[in-house]
């Protein structure tokens, strides 16, 4: 269990968190997700006691990190690919982290295994790939078998396998009963791999919620086909509808579902041949939640030129 | 959450071991040990503290050669063949960049991330790391020093003084307790300057300019200001240390009191900033 209460953050100027809370539950991998620059990593790295925050709390377990004794074995974290010193062999980077935390070399071997690096475990950091990298970062973290784990963009960069090889290990170190947190600006690979939401933009939370209750928020509407399209346009706007024409025969409504036009055309004995109801996707939902907070954003295509 | 409400009650959040703080900081420097251990740099630097010793032993042998040449008047005027200024300083700088080496690689790297998260308490973290700095000063620091001591006494053989600075070879001894003081002070206070300024390239700078350029700079100074300054700068408290003929002016008590303040200072500005500061 993680939680963040009234977490701010100034860099100077620069509000990077403004009174961020939220909770984060066990059993579930939870993604955190919001534009570049939205604080996801300020965040994460102010729980792992890496930042100071300039108010607010964040606790692991009700414990703040920068108080554990042998953190290790409650919590692991990847927070930067390149965090390992290219001068040492994954081995050595390993048992160093180990040996701090008073875990055994067995462990170290047991974890090369774990994430596929057994073959190399001999080899300097600095000749790995980045997908060997994000896998040496996740071994470091699964060291001390911890209840609690904390990833920073961990599919940065990966190639295909690497990503669904992370989203396994995410998801079954969820399904073994442990606390799993993501973060990513790709809504479409959270879609996949989180059963649960937290959406934040310029510092703030915009949403906490899962997937589902994501989808269910965006706008939708029906596409009605008919061959009486007028008739059904006068019917769908007295119930309250909005009615465009799509401009290939068939008509938009908003405001009222698929199952009520279906009800009204048949008691009004207008035919339809088409009703089809339109959501949003994931992602379109997230673009339009953060499109307000992203921080930078770049022009349209055509403003850009002109 | 608790260990049963898990589907895996045997090992997600059970058994979190609560150790003893002095097992605690044991680990953290058994850990720092082995991080000196693993990376080459560390080789590097103690052998290029290798090539200074025979470097400065070179020079002695040369100076010796002459005294073997030269005049009595000559002699007279020949400084002595002391390790101390021909040997050390190089020695406590390439040992101390390793004591430097210690936070700055980390910080160069981004290793000080899983550094931290390992050990957050950043005060244990500069604690364990200081004394990994000062054992590896301390050892490293001995052993060149007994080396080019014993070089010193061995060339200079039963020539008499000004050359030979010791009367027996046991007066030599306190010398090597000086020097080797002096390089774990050095590497103390360059652990200290890596935790503040984190880039290597600006640590070692400093670190150089505190024990080569500064002590040399002093002598343009004024006489009565450069001996005060000169008997405060750290490669300088290695005859006071050890007693016995030197122009400086503190006692071996008041030597070893300003080495210690060297690295309180040093290891203060490194807690400030630790604490301060946001890692990486």
């Amino acid at each position: 269990m993680i939680s963040v209460r009234g977490l701010t953050k100034r860099y100077g100027p620069t509000l990077a968190l403004d009174k961020l809370s939220f909770e984060v539950r066990p059993g579930v991998v939870t993604g955190f997700l919001g534009p570049n620059g939205a604080g996801k990593s300020t965040a994460l790295r102010i729980i792992l006691g890496l930042h100071h925050p300039t108010a607010g709390e964040a606790l692991i377990r009700g414990r703040p990190y920068a108080r554990m004794r042998r953190p290790m074995h409650e919590v692991g974290a990847v927070l930067d690919a390149d965090a390992a010193h290219p001068g040492r062999t994954a081995a050595q980077h390993l048992v160093c982290l180990a040996r701090s935390n008073g875990i055994g070399r067995g462990r170290v071997a047991a974890v090369l295994e774990q994430v596929g690096l057994a073959e190399v475990a001999h080899r300097r950091v600095g000749g790995f790939s980045l997908g060997m990298r994000q896998r040496l970062g996740i071994a470091a973290a699964l060291l001390g078998d911890p209840a609690v784990v904390l990833l920073d963009e961990p599919a940065n960069g990966l190639d295909a396998a690497g990503i669904r090889w992370i989203r396994s290990t995410l998801r079954s170190l969820a399904a073994q009963g442990r606390t799993v947190l993501l973060s990513s600006h790709l809504m479409g690979e959270m879609a996949l791999t989180a059963d649960h939401l937290l959406v934040i933009g310029r510092g703030r939370l915009i949403a906490d919620a899962s997937p589902a209750q994501l989808r269910a928020r965006a706008e939708r509407d029906v596409l009605v086909r008919s061959p009486r399209p007028a008739e059904l346009a006068r019917l769908l706007t007295s119930l309250g509808a909005s009615v465009t024409p799509d401009g290939a025969g068939a008509l938009v409504a908003a405001g009222v579902d698929a199952a009520a036009i279906g009800d009204a055309a048949a008691a009004a004995a207008i035919p339809l041949h088409g009703l089809t109801p339109r959501g949003a996707t994931l992602e379109e939902v997230y673009l339009e939640m953060t499109g307000d907070a992203a921080g930078y954003r770049a022009l349209p295509e055509e403003a850009a030129r002109r | 959450m608790t260990a049963t409400d898990t589907t895996t009650t045997d090992t997600v959040g059970s058994a979190i071991p609560s150790p003893s703080r002095a097992r605690v900081f044991r680990d953290a420097v058994a850990a720092e040990w082995l991080k000196l251990r693993t990376v080459r740099t560390t080789y590097a630097l103690l052998a290029c503290a290798g090539a200074a010793t025979l470097v400065g032993l070179t020079v002695l042998a040369l100076a010796v050669q002459e005294f073997d040449h030269a005049t009595a008047a000559e002699r007279a005027d020949v400084e002595a063949a002391d390790p101390t200024v021909a040997v050390m300083p190089l020695v406590a700088f390439f040992v101390g960049s390793i004591g430097a080496m210690v936070f700055t690689s980390e910080f160069g790297t981004g290793s000080i991330g899983p550094g931290l998260l390992a050990v957050p308490r950043r005060r244990l973290l500069l604690a364990a790391k200081a004394t990994v700095a000062a054992a590896a000063g301390a050892l490293a620091g001995l052993l060149f020093a007994l080396l080019s001591f014993a070089c010193a006494v061995l060339l200079v053989g039963n020539r008499p003084a000004p050359l030979n600075p010791w009367p027996a070879w046991t007066d030599a001894i306190p010398m090597v307790a000086g020097a080797t003081v002096v390089v774990t002070t050095t590497s103390a206070v360059a652990l200290g300057l890596g935790a503040v300024l984190r880039s290597t390239a600006a640590t070692l700078v400093a670190l150089g300019a505190l024990v080569l350029v500064v002590p040399m700079f002093a002598h343009a100074l004024p006489a009565a200001l450069h001996l005060r300054l000169a008997s405060i700068l750290i490669p300088n408290l290695a005859p006071q240390l050890a007693g016995g003929d030197h122009p400086y002016l503190l006692s071996p008590a008041g030597a070893a009191v300003a080495a210690a303040v060297w690295v309180l200072v040093a290891l203060g500005g490194a807690t400030v900033a630790l604490d301060r500061r946001d890692a990486t």
